[in-house]
């Protein structure tokens, strides 16, 4: 009697979290799996017209291939980069050096700023004339490229802004770092191993559960890049050429644009099973190279 | 006890939750919330019994929130209050980025405003798809006539109409007198050819080493490609039927003309100065970089206001030849009724006071702003309260209207503009040449026309 009393209650104090979950979360979730089968625009209609959205985006729509394309190009070249930087910059915060805790927080203080102000302050500095980073290769003679305005420099424009925000999972790095048992190196050292053997034979494998989620946080958040195309090309809509019109962003300006809210949700429910089957083939590699501590 | 207790609990708590999902509620602005439900009450009443001295209230949606823009929306609004005692409007601001959505998200929620500001050339779009009251039976000779033929029509579905226009613009030729007169060219014999506008443009130019301290004419500084294809073709490169002309003789023309001019200055010229308007940093036709270009009409007003008494002039776009047209390009805005707002014949008289003369004119006069009402734009032309170099931009822009196009987004093909607008980019950038980037265009929109039918 007692114990079911104490059940009711704790369905009762999560009660508010269910409502919401089931009302905010799963219930526009299915809304929208049975949305992507109509050709639904929001006023005046939702008719079922089966999988013509997902046949019209496969066979019709070469805008979709764009978008995917660039979106993986954003997530090969940014996931694997930043993840690197990441590591890079926490082992050298990770040393003991006098005024280490300034060198810390100057390295994490681009992740506390965030959003279009960033992009606005980057937009400045890729400027192709007067950005510093043009002028700063002038000095060696090096004519830079027009970064945002060209269509083969405009991806990894955005790509060099991400590497300047991995102050944030430096942070989770140098935490994993700092948690490595000394007796570790202690014993390494003795028996003679270099610094580089000691990184890569220690360091690595104690922090690689945080790599790996590292690894699959940022591939998901790589796939749903949306603001920076959005407020960094110059029409908002993916100028030049396309080249920066991400996935997400196309599938926004479906939905808001042409308000094809049908055809969006169609784009996004692809965008689920893809992101869905990266990751799960994530969870299959980590068992080969992910180490957890008393396995 | 403790049962009730529950029960309260939980329903509390649905509640609550069920006043989440309200649409349109209080949230957005909390300061009018009050006023919003008093009149919410009013208004139903009012509109059921007219006759017993309520008033009816409506909400009106702008995204004119600006220090500049709000002071005249609501005075106009005070006037139209103050005019008659059946109808008091009310004032929204709704940011520009969230407008439209938040209107069909009302639209679909049953409770839309009950007039909004909304653009025109999409008006054809939302009345297809029933997002808006038709106006016809309200609307009467005088009202129809009010406005620039062209506008009026992109409000007309099947002889419906649907919306009154408000306001609108128009492309024009900006020049730097001072450095017509350095280059020996006469400052008040602007080019009107697009021969005449190269041959300026040499006379203007001044190189220093390998980059350009002047750029005499650059024909994509300000517009975009589609303009000028749509001055050379003296029309839309897809009209109403969904008829594509991209792969012709003009446009063919417009494009190596544009990369004609290109060359001779290089493309990281023509980059440096695009990514200096882009950024905003500064604006090289006011520093005296630039010696011609084709601007919104409107850029006179920075001219006024930043521009320390620049020496400029304005003429009307050039023609491609002598003959063609100096056909330009304008948008615009339209006062409309969403659909199922709830007494779209009060809407009605209050869009008829946004576009009556007296109202398009204190409009005219305080944005500097090209009115719908033609008989408004003449008067506002000579304006008293505009500056000589006013007037004569304004007069300019009236007169340009028998020129400019609009362009309504065809219903066949509403979203051509992000398949071939990166076509037109790569042949600018010459990824892509000429002949092979407007076949492709031409035969993308053709089969995007194709798969809407």
């Amino acid at each position: 009697m007692y114990k079911k009393k104490e059940t009711l209650y704790g369905y009762l104090f999560i009660l508010p979290w269910i409502i919401g979950f089931l009302g905010l979360t799963l219930g526009p979730l299915l809304f929208s799996l049975f949305g992507s089968f109509t050709n639904y625009n929001v006023t005046s209609q939702m008719d079922f017209i089966g999988l013509q959205n997902y046949k019209e985006l496969f066979m019709y729509d070469d805008l979709f291939w764009t978008s995917l394309y660039n979106t993986m190009y954003f997530v090969i070249f940014s996931v694997p980069l930043t993840t690197i930087m990441a590591i890079l910059i926490s082992t050298l915060m990770n040393q003991n050096i006098r005024g280490m805790r300034v060198f810390r927080t100057i390295y994490y203080l681009p992740a506390i700023l965030s959003g279009v102000g960033v992009y606005l302050l980057w937009m400045q500095l890729l400027d192709p004339s007067t950005g510093l980073i043009n002028q700063f290769l002038g000095l060696f003679g090096i004519d830079g490229p027009n970064w945002l305005f060209d269509p083969e420099w405009s991806k990894p424009s955005l790509i060099i802004m991400k590497l300047w925000s991995a102050g944030g999972s430096m942070l989770l790095y140098l935490a994993a770092m700092q948690g490595v048992s000394k007796a570790l190196y202690e014993a390494a050292i003795m028996d003679g191993a270099s610094r580089a053997q000691m990184f890569f034979r220690i360091t690595l494998p104690m922090v690689s559960p945080i790599i790996f989620f590292d690894i699959v946080t940022s591939t998901i958040g790589s796939f749903q890049i949306f603001q920076e195309a959005y407020v960094m090309s110059s029409n908002n809509a993916g100028a030049p050429e396309n080249s920066l019109l991400f996935y997400n962003l196309y599938m926004w300006i479906n939905a808001f644009n042409l308000f094809d809210m049908g055809y969006a949700m169609a784009m996004s429910w692809i965008l689920f099973v893809i992101v869905l089957i990266l990751t799960v083939i994530n969870f299959k590699f980590a068992r080969r190279w992910v180490h957890y501590e008393g396995e | 006890m403790k049962k009730y207790l529950l029960l309260i609990i939980m329903s509390v708590v649905l509640l609550s939750a069920c006043g989440g999902f309200q649409i349109g509620g209080g949230s957005e602005d909390s300061g009018s919330t009050e006023s919003d439900s008093a009149s919410d009450d009013t208004a139903d009443s009012g509109s059921e019994s007219s006759g017993n001295g309520e008033k009816i209230t409506l909400d009106f949606w702008t995204f004119w929130g600006s220090e500049q823009r709000r002071p005249i929306v609501d005075q106009i609004i005070e006037d139209f209050n103050n005019s008659q005692d059946e109808i008091e409007v009310q004032h929204t601001y709704v940011p520009w980025g969230d407008i439209w959505t938040k209107n069909l998200a009302a639209i679909a929620a049953g409770d839309p405003p009950d007039v909004i500001i909304n653009d025109i050339n999409t008006v054809k779009l939302r009345a297809q798809e029933g997002q808006m009251e038709p106006l016809t039976e309200f609307v009467d000779e005088e009202v129809q006539g009010r406005f620039y033929d062209q506008m009026a029509e992109a409000t007309m579905v099947d002889d419906e109409m649907y919306a009154l226009p408000f306001n609108t613009d128009t492309q024009i030729l900006f020049y730097n007198k001072d450095l017509f007169e350095e280059a020996g060219l006469d400052p008040e014999d602007p080019p009107s050819t697009w021969a005449e506008m190269e041959e300026y443009a040499d006379a203007l130019d001044v190189q220093e080493g390998d980059s350009y301290e002047t750029i005499g004419f650059y024909p994509l500084i300000g517009p975009g490609s589609d303009l000028w294809m749509l001055n050379a073709l003296g029309e839309n490169f897809i009209d109403e039927e969904g008829n594509v002309s991209i792969d012709t003789e003009p446009v063919h023309d417009t494009f190596n003309w544009i990369l004609e001019q290109k060359n001779k200055y290089g493309g990281n010229t023509i980059t440096s100065i695009n990514s200096q308007f882009e950024n905003a940093q500064q604006d090289p036709f006011m520093a005296g970089n630039i010696g011609m270009m084709v601007q919104n009409a409107n850029y006179y007003v920075q001219l006024r206001d930043f521009g320390q008494d620049l020496n400029f002039g304005v003429a009307p776009m050039p023609e491609k030849e002598e003959g063609n047209g100096h056909t330009s390009w304008g948008g615009g805005f339209v006062a409309e009724v969403p659909k199922g707002a709830k007494d779209p014949e009060a809407s009605y008289q209050f869009i008829e006071f946004l576009t009556n003369h007296d109202t398009q004119l204190y409009w005219a006069e305080n944005n500097f702003d090209l009115v719908a009402n033609q008989e408004a734009a003449m008067a506002a032309a000579e304006s008293e309260e505009f500056s000589a170099a006013g007037q004569e931009v304004y007069s300019l822009m009236v007169e340009n209207m028998d020129d400019t196009l609009l362009t309504p987004q065809p219903v066949i093909a509403p979203d051509y503009s992000s398949t071939i607008t990166p076509t037109f980019e790569s042949i600018v950038s010459e990824n892509t040449s000429v002949e092979a980037g407007l076949e492709k265009a031409q035969s993308d929109l053709e089969r995007i026309v194709e798969n809407n039918r």
